[in-house]
């Protein structure tokens, strides 16, 4: 059994590997003043990615639209959620099985087709009325709201279908028989012990609007939301500003993790009875330390503090180096080049090198050279810099 | 009725009329026709899947009978809900409601009436004083024990003051001794408010120690209504007198009968015994002798007969003997006589008789399954 | 009808008129203005031909089978290879990557159910949800970094001597599959893990006692359990691989369209809203062709999925 144990554990070990890597290297080359994300070769320690992205208009632009659109889905996808996993609940078997199957549908037809069809239908219908009521229709804020809607409330719906699982109905026939009228306990008892699940219904549908990318970037028109300015900037040339974004959300994610689990930690020694006997509840230092606000509270301080002090970081003096080491290695090369170039002309008169060749050549020419900064900032730009330096014997052809 | 007249206390009696409750094809009760007085302590007694709990959702309200009609205090209860009858209901598992304090349990139904907050307070301590559990009113349910948890219950549902208050097995989930205690309780509240109870039980010791009167249930038929030492001591059915304590069946043909006499020929010899329920019987009918345990006496002359002890089990007060007669195993118990008492040992030919003013003849029928 | 009137009143008598009016008018306008009209009227558009304004309502309004037949032809007759090897390209590419990702969630899954005790297994957790929380767009950038000409596979690979030209990972779909793999592996973790966590774990230790080898273990008895899970995942993971926009657009080479690219292309470059709705269909019951499919060859049923 001990070898399956130690192939577990090394199977778990690769697996979140896959899922941790990417992203760890990601948040590294947000600290590399690289103009493209990579980590080696490093260039300088800097925190001036994050500045860049703060300074991106559409971003920001973006993220407030997401604002707007993902408080307007919250508002009516965790009620709409809720009736249908309210309406679920009341059905017999054989209804629920078809409304169910209709209602979770949204969640796997591609969301460009949700996209579609609801900038399809919303465009015949507000085309339609015409006038005033097209133009408060048929925008990006509107159809993208209805568009998330449709799948968003499938999310809030399989939350509220689990709570209602724990639901004991006798509650609410308790409340009946005390007097309250259907009504009243509705609203005293049943949606009381909804509330967590109003909660989280309400945080899931929030991040998946804000997420949604295969949707809206049909429904929003014109406008942009903040991820699908991110992927018009992710395709149009990336650079490190969307690695510092990853580090805010991983940090803010991590925040978030942890002070639930904080959360959840104290509830269950609670629920468990054992918060008054576990010595970490009981003494008054460790139990005020363990409480989630106190969590939150560190983990933000922290943050702030290293947020303050990597803004006062300055790179500019090692980015001038690299840059002038750069340079001058650049020119060494072209220096190097034309001597070759003309020593070869010299020899054989007029030849053209292969542009694979001085590819390689150039490449390999660097890769032995030196650690450092082997390309100009982009790889384009590398190319080109290569071409450039190859490329004056070109035209005499 | 004027409403200055607190001498007249309220009619809080519930009528069963011809009551019948099926689901599909399937009958849950089965005409039930009594009539439960104001202020009694009634239960209904039977094993799980009698219909009692169906029975006691519909005079709550939860459910319509499909025949016949419920009234509470004279009044016809066709088509009013769970909320407007002047019923409180103790669920099996209490449900109380776990995100409320204490207080707020107590007082949801002055809540729901539109009492205001400081009323609903002082109501809330004053029933807290009443089931003794006086300043618990700000804490969560989850901190309370078992116990407690069953008379704030009863607090809850008599904050409204209701007419009639149906337990449903509410003590159920309870310890033994914790069990034995609350019995006593809820006869004592029960006296103290003159509320109406209906309780609801597959435990007839719960049934007998609290009760006024009894109704023994089976398959969603009444079998028997009366008070406990009726229900006991003359069972009207062979299902009543087995599932009512314990009980032994010797069968036998009906030999003659006078009156509420008859001699039962059986292999072991013929007995006489009491009828039960004024049944009358041609010669040469089949029936069922009932005896109980602790009517069987060693050395009796009346209705003698020969049997084998096959065990024995002491219980401090009491020692259960085991006996075997023909193909009968008999069960007798015997009041423990200090060390002068012993009956003999295993293998031991013993001899029994019994009074027959305490053995019911009754017609063959179902016969209630040890537990 | 009955069921759905009797269905209310149940709701009105527990719930009150209030809730129960609430329920039925959210769940009406969820079903048929949200889910079933625009899905309508795509279908309809789909029929149409593509008309400036003016002419929308006049007699040259009127439908038409082309949008579809030129998915399926080119203008000479000749079969539209273009797009139907791209659809076909896509539909063969999701049931990969949904079959790697079954392959790679199924041991982390079953450690997840059985192996992982406490911390550990609360630790896993906390590492599953992590990396959704990151913005898709940024998983997919992810990728580029790790995959780019200058990425950390090329320099690694490079500096340690296994290749001396950067390889075009992007153009090879190479940084497409681990991108499109790494997206939808919660999915097909969580339901297959509620489905193995049922699993009585004395009946694994049953069938190793009777000297049953591992591997047929997990083929008798734990895959059999696991199925509803596994096709409940594998479901999601197909329908959101096929219908996946950002991944091919930011890893996708440029000469190897995503079918969704297309549709994209048709609305958002093309301005041909009917042809662009024609494929947006033709993806849709495909899509859901297959998986009705699948589901019958594995014999489960949709009611699996999202639990």
């Amino acid at each position: 059994m001990s070898r399956a144990v130690v192939f577990g554990g090394a199977y778990a070990i690769a697996f979140f590997s896959f899922l941790f890597g990417p992203l760890i290297i990601m948040v590294i080359t947000a600290f590399n003043s690289s103009k493209f994300p990579r980590i080696v070769p490093w260039d300088c320690f800097t925190t001036g990615w994050f500045a860049e992205l703060f300074g991106n208009q559409r971003l920001m632009e973006g993220l407030l639209n997401s604002v707007i659109i993902g408080v307007g889905v919250v508002a009516l996808a965790v009620p709409i959620g809720l009736a249908g996993a309210l309406a679920l609940s009341e059905l017999p078997s054989k209804l629920r099985a078809m409304l169910y199957t209709v209602l979770i549908l949204p969640i796997l037809i591609p969301g460009v087709v949700l996209g579609i069809s609801t900038i399809v239908l919303w465009g015949q219908i507000s085309r339609g009325l015409g006038g005033a009521v097209q133009a408060g229709m048929y925008n990006g804020y509107f159809l993208t709201i209805v568009g998330q809607i449709t799948f968003v409330s499938a999310y809030a719906m399989l939350v509220f279908i689990a709570r209602l699982q724990r639901f004991d109905a006798t509650q609410t026939e308790a409340a009946l028989d005390l007097g309250a009228t259907p009504g009243q306990a509705f609203r005293k008892i049943l949606l009381p012990f909804m509330a967590p699940a109003i909660g989280s219904a309400a945080f899931i549908t929030l991040l998946a609007s804000f997420e949604n990318y295969n949707t809206t970037v049909f429904t929003v028109l014109s406008e942009s939301t903040f991820t699908t300015a991110l992927a018009s900037k992710v395709r149009h040339g990336t650079d490190p500003s969307l690695s510092a974004l990853a580090v805010i959300i991983i940090t803010i994610t991590l925040v978030g993790a942890l002070t639930n689990e904080a959360v959840q930690r104290r509830k269950e020694a609670e629920l468990g009875g054992k918060a008054s006997r576990s010595p970490l509840y009981a003494n008054p230092l460790t139990r005020a330390l363990t409480h989630p606000g106190v969590v939150f509270a560190i983990l933000v301080a922290i943050v702030a503090t290293v947020s303050y002090v990597g803004s006062k970081h300055d790179s500019s003096v090692c980015e001038a180096a690299i840059l002038q080491d750069k340079l001058d290695r650049q020119a060494e090369l072209r220096a190097a080049q034309k001597a070759k170039i003309e020593a070869q002309e010299v020899e054989q008169g007029i030849t053209v090198p292969k542009p694979e060749g001085g590819f390689g050549g150039a490449f390999g020419g660097l890769g032995g050279a030196a650690p450092v900064a082997p390309a100009a900032p982009k790889p384009e730009g590398g190319f080109g810099g290569a071409f450039g330096g190859i490329a004056p014997p070109a035209p005499s052809e | 009725m004027p409403e200055t007249s607190p001498v007249s206390s309220p009619d809080r009696s519930v009528l069963l009329d011809h009551v019948s409750i099926r689901f599909g094809n399937f009958t849950a009760v089965d005409n039930a026709n009594l009539k439960i007085n104001s202020g009694e302590f009634f239960s209904f007694l039977g094993p799980s899947g009698c219909g009692k709990t169906t029975l006691l959702r519909c005079i709550s309200g939860f459910s319509e009978p499909t025949e016949g009609r419920v009234l509470i205090g004279a009044k016809d209860m066709k088509g009013v809900g769970p909320n407007k009858r002047p019923t409180a209901l103790i669920f099996q598992h209490l449900a109380l409601f776990p995100l409320m304090s204490v207080a707020d349990n107590i007082a949801f139904p002055l809540e729901v009436r539109g009492v205001g907050k400081k009323m609903r307070r002082k109501r809330a301590e004053d029933l807290l004083d009443m089931i003794a559990l006086p300043g618990i009113g700000d804490k969560k349910v989850s901190e309370l024990s078992g116990g407690q948890k069953q008379r704030v219950a009863i607090a809850r549902a008599l904050a409204v003051e209701p007419d009639i208050l149906l337990l449903d097995e509410p003590l159920s989930a309870l310890d033994l001794k914790l069990r034995q205690h609350m019995r006593t309780e809820l006869r004592a509240i029960q006296q103290q408010v003159g509320v109406t109870f209906i309780y609801i039980t597959h435990d007839q010791g719960e049934a007998l120690t609290m009760s006024d009167r009894v109704a023994v249930m089976s398959k969603g038929v009444i079998e028997q209504v009366g008070a406990p030492d009726q229900i006991y001591n003359r069972p009207r059915s062979s299902f009543v007198a087995s599932f009512v304590g314990e009980n032994n069946a010797l069968k036998g043909i009906v030999k003659v009968q006078s009156e509420d006499m008859a001699a039962l020929e059986t292999p072991m010899g013929t007995f006489e015994a009491r009828v039960g329920g004024g049944r009358k019987y041609k010669p040469g009918d089949e029936a069922l002798l009932f005896v109980r345990p602790e009517q069987l006496v060693p050395g009796k002359a009346e209705n003698a007969f020969q049997a084998t002890l096959s065990r024995q089990e002491f219980e401090g007060a009491t020692n259960h003997v085991f006996a075997r007669a023909g193909d009968t195993d008999l069960r007798i118990s015997m009041v423990n006589g200090g060390l002068a008492g012993s009956v003999g040992s295993t293998g031991d030919t013993m001899s029994l008789g019994f009074a027959p003013m305490n053995a019911t003849i009754l017609p063959v029928g179902q016969i209630a399954s040890e537990a | 009808m009955k069921h759905v009137t009797r269905a209310y009143r149940a709701l009105a008598n527990r719930h009150g008129m209030g809730a129960a009016l609430f329920v039925a008018i959210a769940v009406t306008l969820w079903v048929v203005v949200f889910i079933t009209l625009p899905q309508l009227s795509m279908l309809d558009y789909s029929f149409r031909f593509n008309l400036p304004a003016d002419q929308i309502g006049t007699e040259a309004d009127h439908y038409t089978l082309s949008n579809f037949h030129s998915f399926f032809f080119n203008a000479d007759g000749s079969l539209n290879r273009l797009d139907l090897v791209i659809l076909g390209r896509t539909l063969l590419a999701a049931a990969i990557v949904t079959l790697i990702d079954v392959i790679i969630c199924y041991p982390i899954a079953y450690i997840l159910a059985h192996g992982a005790k406490g911390v550990a297994a609360r630790l896993m957790v906390i590492g599953l949800i992590i990396p959704y929380w990151i913005n898709e767009i940024l998983r997919a950038f992810a990728f580029r970094v790790l995959f780019g000409a200058t990425g950390v596979v090329n320099t690694v690979g490079m500096q340690m001597g296994l290749w001396d030209v950067p390889v075009d990972f992007i153009r090879a779909d190479v940084a497409l599959y681990f991108g499109l793999s790494y997206a939808y592996i919660l999915l097909m973790i969580f339901p297959m893990y509620n489905a193995i966590e049922a699993l009585d774990h004395t009946q694994v230790e049953a069938a190793r006692d009777m000297g049953a080898p591992l591997w047929r273990v997990h083929w008798r008895v734990v895959l059999p359990i696991a199925k509803p899970g596994i096709v409940s995942g594998a479901t999601m993971v197909f329908m959101l691989t096929a219908g996946a926009l950002a991944a091919p657009q930011i890893l996708g080479g440029p000469s190897n369209l995503w079918f969704t690219q297309v549709i994209y292309q048709w609305f958002n470059e093309s301005s041909n809203w009917p042809r662009g709705s024609a494929y947006a269909v033709v993806l849709l019951l495909t899509c859901i062709s297959f998986v009705l499919l699948m589901m019958r060859v594995f014999k489960v049923s949709v009611g699996e999925i999202g639990k």
